[in-house]
């Protein structure tokens, strides 16, 4: 679907090279931090930016050479509803659904069902002034949805949302999936990537940096992590070193977080690791506040992938003056 | 749930196809909703229409107490076509606000992300709002007769003085569409239009003869937009004589000024505006 795209803002380097494919009927999430070229690749892919560089085709149609049948296959929801303040609910649904070639009347039958499915029907003749964000978003994806799109587009859809219309929209995304769509999400969730996805893309610092399903990633790092809180934040090194020592793991794997005394440690497979730990923790005299043994998570690969955590870094929103409706 | 997905209507290829029937439509739709959002801004509307009004008083009765134009015209006569001009200027400013609220959220880059036409959305805000300055001139002109004014030179190019004053604001908005999708921020918008637009309002023919004006200010004055637009109004409202005996141009020849300009004006800014809607970001 993307081949080398590459993208300069100015001195900024939004996109390095981001290559990726997406089978018709999947779902492939891209995943990463604030300002990882989420969102730019995004605009390019539905022909709202051009790319300076690289190649990119949706649904069999080049994005640079034969953008008007790229618009007429794909829907598009942003990270930021595109709706309208001033017209109701309806109107909105039926102005997009005439602006691709539906009739009146087929726009205002197929609004109508959106309306339901969306759970927008008391709203619907309500200007969308008085709608709450969570009505908004699902709106504006009701938009994309007016002619059944070939590929729909997810820029990060439910960034903002409160847990439950997060989880609603999750739904939504299933059903949409399901009923055959191919689906481009973006997302910096960890949990919606390895709940919505069949692959999943990490994306960082403008390249791809790994691919695979959620177990696939996982499995990069090997067996399972040992999560381990000390009771006094002045033995955590000594900590890291016997663990470290003891289950043969490089420095560069494990991470510490000095503020909360915790530290993350890659292992092999074994269910009597966690007994070896303690017995070791405690010959070396180190006080436990917390062990315990998990499959890893998103975050400790993204971790382990990038060097940094995904959901807390910051930078690189400089840009945003430039691409108002941008971000990833 | 086979709801959300249904038989797909058309295929990419038909809904792309842009034939000028659809593009047409599309047009229409967008000024559609531009429409029905100033309707919905009753307030907007009230208060951009009485700004103008208290305009007319402030120059028909205080200034026209004072203001002695010369023989064979009164003042109120000579400054009805400036102020429906500068009224039609500041109006189609308009539309670089609405253009870039429509940038901040969002919008634009829905109809940008949707199979029509690139010139639809430009084209029918365009549309839309040539509409609401038509409106607007007519209750002036109603307004400004209630306040004695008098057409001079028959209906026809009385006609003729409604459609440059129109016109004239139509290029206004082009120019206001380009530093809408330039500017992008609604409230610097209105503010960064004030600085080229106000001197040339000002510079020109609208609130005294051009004979009247400091010697430096006159070259700027005589070949100004505004003043080719504001004599072309006047000239077709009171007639060629009347026009020639107060500003010594001729009717003809502020007509002459005011289409080339016209034609530069909608020609350069139609194409930068059209070309930074293309380009996005």
């Amino acid at each position: 679907m993307a081949e080398g795209l590459k993208k300069r803002f100015g001195d900024f380097e939004a996109l390095v090279g981001v290559d990726f494919v997406v089978p018709e009927g999947a779902l492939v999430a891209l995943l990463g931090p604030n300002g990882a070229g989420k969102t730019t690749t995004i605009r390019i892919l539905t022909t709202l930016l051009r790319a300076d560089a690289g190649r990119a085709t949706v649904s069999g149609f080049d994005v640079a050479t034969q953008p008007q049948l790229v618009r007429a296959a794909i829907g598009l929801t942003g990270q930021y509803a595109a709706v309208d303040e001033d017209l109701t609910g309806r109107e909105n649904l039926v102005l997009v659904g005439r602006l691709c070639r539906m009739s009146k009347r087929a726009a205002q039958e197929r609004a109508a069902v959106l309306l339901e499915v969306f759970q927008l029907v008391d709203a619907a003749d309500r200007r969308l002034r008085t709608y709450s964000g969570g009505m908004r978003r699902r709106l504006d994806l009701a938009g994309s949805l007016m002619f059944a799109p070939e590929v729909l587009f997810l820029d990060e859809p439910t960034t903002g949302l409160d847990p439950r219309s997060r989880l609603d929209l999750w739904d939504v995304i299933v059903e949409l999936k399901d009923a055959g769509t191919t689906i481009v999400l973006t997302t910096q969730y960890l949990e919606e990537a390895d709940q919505l996805a069949d692959t999943i893309s990490v994306i960082d610092e403008g390249r791809i940096i790994a691919e695979g399903t959620a177990d696939e990633l996982k499995d990069r790092i090997g067996g399972d992590v040992l999560d381990l809180r000390v009771h006094d934040r002045a033995q955590l090194d000594l900590a890291v070193t016997t663990l470290t020592r003891e289950f043969g793991a490089s420095e560069s794997d494990v991470t510490v977080d000095r503020d909360l005394g915790t530290v993350v440690v890659p292992i092999a497979q074994g269910s009597d690791s966690l007994v070896t730990a303690i017995r070791m923790l405690d010959g070396a005299g180190i006080g436990i506040d917390d062990l315990s043994l998990r499959r890893p998570s998103l975050d400790d690969v993204f971790l382990h992938l990038t060097g940094h955590a995904a959901e807390t870094r910051v930078g690189a929103k400089k840009r945003r003056a430039r691409i108002p409706a941008g971000g990833g | 749930m086979t709801t959300l997905a249904p038989e797909r209507v058309g295929t990419p290829a038909r809904r792309a196809a842009l034939p000028p029937a659809r593009v047409i439509a599309d047009i229409a739709l967008l000024a559609q909703r531009n429409l029905i959002k100033s309707v919905r801004m009753p307030m907007y509307i009230v208060f951009s229409t009485i700004q103008p009004f208290m305009q007319l008083v402030l120059f028909v009765f205080v200034f026209g107490s004072i203001a002695d134009i010369g023989p064979g015209m009164s003042y109120r006569n000579y400054v009805v076509p400036a102020v429906l001009v500068q009224t039609m200027t500041f109006a189609g400013m308009g539309s670089g606000v609405g253009i870039a609220r429509d940038l901040d959220t969002g919008m634009i880059d829905r109809f940008r992300s949707l199979p029509i036409a690139r010139s639809a959305f430009l084209v029918g805000r365009t549309s839309s709002d040539s509409l609401r300055l038509g409106v607007q001139a007519t209750l002036l002109v109603v307004a400004a007769m209630l306040m004695g004014f008098r057409f001079g030179n028959g209906a026809l190019p009385a006609f003729g003085m409604f459609v440059i004053v129109v016109m004239f604001g139509l290029a206004l908005t082009t120019f206001s569409a380009w530093m809408g999708l330039t500017v992008r921020d609604p409230e610097t918008v209105q503010a960064a239009m004030f600085i080229p637009v106000i001197p040339l309002v000002f510079t020109s023919s609208a609130f005294a003869p051009i004979s009247r004006l400091p010697g430096w200010m006159q070259p700027f004055a005589e070949w100004s937009p505004v003043t080719a637009a504001i004599d072309s109004a006047r000239g077709l409202a009171l007639g060629d004589e009347v026009l020639y005996q107060v500003n010594q141009v001729h009717l003809h020849t502020a007509l002459w000024h005011f289409l080339l300009w016209w034609v530069v004006i909608v020609v350069v800014f139609t194409a930068l505006a059209v070309r930074r809607y293309r380009l996005g970001s």
